[in-house]
């Protein structure tokens, strides 16, 4: 039964490792933090609803399709609203990124509506059993998914001109700029990366929840496994992910069942107020 | 336009009256909009206190709009001799304790972590109003008595225009003097760099939890007055969503400026009754103009008008 629950709550959790992701990957780029991660991931899966369900489109080439589209996306959200404020305090971006998620949600209700529809896995709908516990492929999957694209981007960093020059803006912005990185380049990959991150996320997502507006709420729970984990670290944001997703269904076995509301919400505030580095952050330090 | 002392006074006292003789000659809900604008007015204050003035993102003002409310609601009913003034009194002074215990911890806290940390409060007390359904009527919701003073019962929304515009009058006046006093600037210290306020001796640890009471004081109070006008308290109207409203209010109408969160009042309660029926854009246009004012008038409303005045003078 514990077994179960625990693997439930690594596929759960291998969502919000995801989303987690998307959030380090532009705050170490760009040290913004970025409210609108959930409702990225929302937007995706309503248009790759939009390519298979309305356009017939077959569920490969439409998530494909989604995909691009994607990181399109990112980098038009970058240019539009985040690159005009790039030299305004971080403050403001934060609150831009909040207006951003609100506009996002609000338009996606006008043109797809706030009902809830299903949507298919590109997994099979089936279980397997291991011993007593029985697994099923949608979950298995998922967290299948996640490892993979957590193993792409690693080698998009490390081997990579695009990623090398990421990670030097995440060093210094000023030092990347001197040695004649575009850092502006960069900012905007991040978006389009960090975009499609949270595609996969939707696309991972929405058949385990439906598909509705209210999606983008994971956010949240993105911003628990990253604090979690240690805000900033790659490595945290998996963790983090991972552990939440085994807290979000354990702790229903052991207290009151309406606890899952507030897990996320209880542990970025346990955490935040016991230790704000988290399991994998580091301190860091401004200099005056 | 610069007055001098005496007409100063004048005009102020002159649009005192207006607006205290404006009842008479509206309709009831008109009366009870004015109201609903007040309270909202007093948010924003007590907000743009902490964010506009000290620099910390809250994204939790529900909740304590929520304590003062059902502070207020569950005193009334069961005390029902307790004059209304002490009432509020008491679900402000609640509310501003747990604003200075959650102060406390987010000492330890910088940047976006405080709007995160103040994010999760504002959604634990809406569950915990939830949960604890023998005091707070839970899902049920709450119906709240009317406001008393010893016999005199307010229990019409043109009597609660007598009550929420003084009290609105008054803590307006008091933020006004706290802003320019020595607080104030204190507060203003530490948004501008805490490392610099603290060289030049600001107490950082004192005046931030300074800034969190007082900040949920006044949502506090207006959590109570919230109560007496709707009457009717139910924990899903405290939302992640409302925290937003007021923070786009005060982004809109100004940030660190008194002006500037009545503005943004105005504004918010406007937008409501213009688009009542049309949820979405209503949204929309809330989100839009947090962007467009976060990248082109980071200032707000008032940010706007006092560039226009220098260029003209």
């Amino acid at each position: 039964m514990l077994l179960q629950v625990i693997f439930s709550g690594l596929a759960t959790g291998s969502i919000y490792a995801l989303v987690a992701l998307g959030l380090s990957l532009i705050y170490n780029t760009t040290e913004h933090v970025n409210f609108a991660q959930g409702e990225m991931s929302m937007v995706s899966a309503f248009v790759g609803f939009t390519f298979f369900n309305m356009l017939g489109l077959s569920l490969p080439i439409a998530i494909l399709l989604t995909l691009l589209i994607s990181a399109l996306l990112g980098i038009i959200t970058e240019r539009l609203v985040i690159r005009p404020a790039m030299r305004a305090p971080h403050f403001n971006i934060f609150i831009i990124t909040i207006g951003v998620s609100i506009v996002m949600k609000s338009l996606s209700g006008f043109i797809w509506s706030h009902n809830d529809y299903p949507y298919p896995s590109i997994f099979p709908d089936e279980t397997i059993s291991i011993g007593s516990a029985t697994i099923d492929l949608i979950g298995l999957g998922n967290i299948g998914a996640t490892v993979l694209l957590m193993v792409i981007l690693y080698a998009f960093f490390k081997y990579t001109r695009y990623g090398t020059a990421m990670r030097a803006v995440s060093e210094s912005q000023n030092a990347a700029l001197l040695m004649g990185v575009n850092v502006k380049q960069s900012f905007a990959v991040t978006w389009a990366i960090s975009f499609v991150v949270a595609a996969v996320a939707g696309i991972l997502m929405a058949p385990v929840v439906f598909l509705s507006t209210h999606m983008g709420i994971v956010v949240i729970n993105g911003f628990a496994a990253a604090i979690l984990g240690g805000w900033g670290s790659i490595p945290g944001a998996i963790i983090g992910g991972m552990l939440l997703g085994v807290i979000d269904n354990v702790a229903p076995l052991y207290l009151p069942s309406q606890i899952k509301n507030v897990v996320p919400f209880a542990v970025i505030f346990i955490v935040l107020v016991i230790r704000p580095k988290g399991i994998m952050g580091m301190e860091r330090f401004t200099r005056v | 336009m610069q007055l001098s002392g005496k007409w100063k006074i004048l005009s102020w006292t002159g649009a005192l009256v207006v607006l205290l003789i404006m009842p008479l000659f509206l309709g009831k809900y008109s009366v009870f909009l004015l109201s609903l604008l007040a309270i909202y007015a007093l948010v924003s204050l007590g907000l743009n206190l902490l964010m506009g003035y000290t620099g910390q993102i809250a994204a939790g003002h529900a909740g304590f709009l929520a304590i003062g409310a059902y502070v207020t609601a569950i005193f009334t009913a069961n005390f029902e001799w307790l004059p209304c003034p002490v009432t509020l009194l008491l679900a402000g002074t609640i509310s501003g304790i747990i604003g200075f215990l959650l102060g406390i911890p987010i000492l330890r806290l910088k940047g976006f972590y405080i709007a995160m940390a103040t994010l999760a409060f504002g959604v634990v007390v809406s569950e915990i109003i939830l949960q604890w359904s023998s005091l707070t009527g839970g899902d049920d919701g709450f119906s709240v008595p009317a406001a008393r003073i010893g016999g005199f019962v307010f229990d019409s929304d043109f009597k609660l225009f007598y009550l929420i515009i003084p009290v609105t009058i008054i803590m307006t006046l008091l933020a006004k003097n706290l802003v320019n006093g020595y607080i104030g600037r204190a507060f203003i210290a530490l948004r501008e760099s805490e490392i610099a306020a603290q060289t030049i001796g600001v107490d950082l640890a004192k005046y931030k939890t300074i800034a969190f009471a007082i900040s949920a004081f006044y949502t506090g109070v207006a959590g109570g007055l919230f109560a007496y006008l709707i009457t009717y308290l139910s924990p899903d109207a405290f939302t992640i969503e409302l925290s937003i409203d007021f923070i786009a209010m005060i982004v809109i109408g100004g940030m660190g400026s008194i002006l500037g969160s009545i503005i943004g009042a105005v504004i918010l309660t406007g937008m409501q009754q213009m688009l009542a029926g049309l949820l979405d854009l209503q949204v929309l246009i809330f989100g839009l103009s947090l962007i467009i004012f976060m990248i082109f008038m980071p200032k707000g409303i008032v940010g706007m008008l006092s560039d226009l005045r220098e260029r003209f003078s």
